[in-house]
């Protein structure tokens, strides 16, 4: 699957990817260029390989083969990983959130920032801004066992965009969510896509919620990408 | 996994708990005629003897241990909450204890005796298993059954998933029960004689002080572990029923009913079998007994014992903390890899060496390796009770941290990987915080055991000054007032650090592989 000749180097560029479990083909082999900026919907059948392309494309799963670039560095080639999932500088929201249990909201945003090596006083500054982006404030000091599932999923969205993210990587983060819930985070992805330039790989079982915001839909059968749909 | 970190800890375990074992090959290769004579029919007779009390004793333990684990864990028993701390007091005292108050309130002896002791003493491991089993399956699941067919419909689909986490149990209870020393010869030296195969192991040492000949008696025993332990580690996999994730919904506690009260008695009679009845028996001792107890001479025994042991105590307490010290981020590291790593499972086995070898070998072992010119300040020195407790003991919170770490969330760390994090953040911010519970319970029980440890330190210089060695000698010299105090303080000071943890932080303690 793979968009017209780009004069810029694309997102992400997949070619001849395939990833197994024991000696069994769970992914590919999978041929994928996203342009940056764009928005893409996966969708298939669960065991489809949906998660595993994610997390190939994260760098958590080692290909067996081929290649793995993103904006134009190589992340990795064959089994061989060029790229740490930490250098990849990629937001991960995975579908329960994740969240580190024993963290408050402004310990977990703290945390990813001080990985970068975040000085304290911008750390303070650059985690109330994406508190507030996020519309967790006055929530600083709770752990995610007390938050709602849209303030979970919001704080998991702001820890992705603490780490710099370029790209963006979504994991049916809305399917705990109830209708309601599940738009307004729609909606906040797009006006921070829009605002951090952010390349959105998408994961769901609904596409039909997420066309208005997306570009095109890429449908996954056993391991493979079978068909993309553009949307108008 | 922080390859540095994992290498400084695998050198740790391999000085600790590898190389006594090394040691002992080597001295058996060295002396190949020990061998001899090893399957005689005396020996196997032994063996056999050994082998019974072991199915014995885990037997009781799985019979009391099922019914107290799942009602105390799981259902709306009056109590529960306390009868759940109570029901470990038998795990925590030392088995000599019990076996010093029981012989005198029962005319019991030989065999049956021990077995007896020996599964009161362990069926605390089932009930521990057995109850967190019940706690992890997911409510819906329980719900669903009970929609079905009511109270039995949810034990008949519950006792699947809880029999092998119990089993697993079981066959920690057989090895203890069958490497222990410490009962079977105090109940040998108040009745007719029972000898089982871990003081075979000893006087074969004692005698001619040739550790070959020792370690050459104690293989058939290590084969008899080696072969519970491997069940164990399967049925330890098979325990763990769900991930602390956001998606598992605790269970609420099941209703008894009209078995509410039987329920109660069951639990309030194990408890004080296990628990009231050895701490009662020793105040009374250390108050005078039946001549004129009073308050005044419990006090005494108390001051006493102090004044003659506290040194002793002293010592256990700064050799057991040191050694839980030691093996807690070491194991965390080690289970961390076990539960991780491709190659986990070649290093669980490996880690359970230690525990698959008498407590008398281990000590022997630990004289074979460190009883040199070039060692001999480290020999007789503390440094190496604390060691060799650390390197014996490794195996438990090793494996508790290995379950913790499966039934943690990998994507938790995952997120910490893609922030940025090092292996070494990862396992000091991210795993070690969530995992808080089983680490202090980790450490906890390599404490209680080094504090409750005879038989692998009889051997050792500077064991001889903890307290654990000295009760063992007063109670062969007679049986005194002093002596219940010293063991009534022994047992204090064991519980110490768990209650603790639990009650003025108020968090629980895993203490489960």
């Amino acid at each position: 699957m793979s968009t017209p000749a780009l004069a810029i180097s694309p997102a992400i560029a997949l070619s001849d990817v395939e990833v197994r479990a024991g000696r069994q083909p769970i992914l590919g082999p999978v041929d994928l260029t996203v342009t940056p900026g764009e928005h893409v919907l996966i969708v298939g059948p669960s065991g489809c390989g949906k998660t595993t392309l994610l997390r190939t494309i994260a760098g958590l799963a080692r290909p067996r083969m081929g290649r793995v670039a993103l904006f134009g560095e190589l992340a990795s080639h064959g089994p061989r990983l060029l790229l740490t999932p930490a250098r990849r500088r990629l937001g991960f929201l995975f579908q329960n959130g994740a969240l580190w249990p024993h963290m408050s909201v402004r310990k977990t945003l703290d945390f990813v920032m001080r990985q970068a090596g975040l000085p304290r006083a911008e750390r303070k500054l650059r985690g109330a801004e994406l508190i507030d982006l996020v519309e967790l404030t006055g929530l600083e000091r709770r752990k995610p066992a007390t938050l709602s599932g849209g303030e979970a999923q919001r704080l998991a969205l702001a820890r992705a965009l603490a780490v710099g993210a370029r790209i963006m990587l979504l994991d049916e983060p809305l399917g705990p969510l109830d209708a309601e819930l599940r738009q307004g985070l729609l909606e906040r992805l797009q006006r921070l896509q829009a605002e951090f330039e952010l390349t959105i790989l998408h994961v769901t079982h609904d596409p039909e919620e997420a066309r208005a915001v997306s570009g095109r839909t890429l449908h996954m059968a056993g391991g493979q990408l079978v068909s993309e749909e553009l949307h108008g | 996994m922080s390859r540095p970190l994992f290498f400084i800890c695998l050198a740790v375990f391999a000085v600790a708990g590898l190389a006594p074992l090394g040691a002992m090959s080597l001295r058996l290769g060295a002396e190949g005629e020990a061998l001899s004579g090893l399957l005689d029919s005396r020996t196997l007779g032994l063996l056999g003897r050994t082998a019974r009390l072991g199915v014995g004793a885990a037997g009781i333990a799985l019979l009391l241990g099922v019914p107290f684990g799942y009602l105390t864990g799981r259902t709306d028993v009056p109590g529960a909450a306390l009868w759940r701390p109570l029901g470990l007091v038998p795990l925590i005292l030392p088995p000599l204890l019990l076996a010093v108050t029981w012989t005198v309130l029962v005319d019991l002896r030989g065999a049956t005796m021990t077995t007896l002791l020996m599964g009161l003493s362990t069926f605390p491991i089932v009930a521990l298993f057995t109850a967190k089993a019940a706690g992890r399956i997911d409510a819906r699941r329980e719900e669903a059954a009970l929609l079905a067919g009511g109270l039995r419909a949810v034990i008949r689909m519950e006792l699947p998933l809880l029999l092998p986490p119990a089993l697993c149990g079981a066959c920690f209870a057989f090895i203890f029960a069958i490497n222990d020393f410490a009962v079977p010869d105090y109940v040998t030296s108040v009745g007719p004689k029972f000898n089982v195969y871990a003081d075979e192991v000893y006087l074969s040492w004692q005698v001619d002080q040739r550790d070959a000949r020792a370690v050459a008696t104690a293989l058939p025993l290590i084969a008899l572990t080696l072969i519970s332990l491997l069940p164990a580690l399967a049925l330890r996999r098979r325990g763990a029923m769900a991930t602390v994730d956001s998606d598992f919904q605790a269970p609420l506690p099941l209703r008894l009913g009209r078995w509410r009260l039987p329920a109660l008695l069951f639990c309030l009679a194990l408890v004080t079998l296990g628990a009231f009845v050895p701490i009662g028996r020793l105040l009374y001792e250390a108050g005078g007994g039946r001549v004129a107890w009073s308050l005044e001479k419990l006090q005494a025994a108390f001051g006493e014992a102090l004044s003659r042991c506290g040194d002793n105590l002293a010592a256990s307490l700064v050799f057991s903390l040191a050694a839980a010290t030691l093996a807690m981020p070491v194991a965390f590291v080690l289970g961390h890899a076990i539960a991780r790593a491709r190659w986990g499972r070649l290093l669980e086995v490996l880690v359970v060496l230690p525990i698959a070898v008498p407590a008398i070998l281990f000590g022997i072992g630990n004289i074979a390796l460190w009883n040199n010119p070039t060692t001999y300040e480290f020999y007789v020195g503390g440094g190496l009770v604390v060691v060799m407790l650390a390197g014996r003991f490794l195996a438990f919170p090793t494996l508790v941290g290995a379950g913790a770490v499966n039934s943690l969330d990998p994507r938790l760390e995952e997120a910490a990987e893609l922030a940025g994090a090092s292996p070494a953040t990862r396992l000091r911010r991210v795993t070690a915080p969530a995992l808080a519970p089983s680490l202090v319970g980790g450490w906890v029980m390599v404490f209680v055991l080094a504090m409750r440890e005879l038989d692998a330190a009889i051997l050792v210089p500077a064991a001889g000054r903890t307290a654990m060695f000295k009760m063992f000698n007063a109670v062969h010299f007679g049986r005194d007032d002093f002596v219940a105090a010293l063991a009534l303080l022994i047992v204090f000071v064991t519980v110490v650090p768990g209650l603790l943890w639990t009650l003025l932080l108020g968090r629980r303690l895993e203490v489960l592989p």
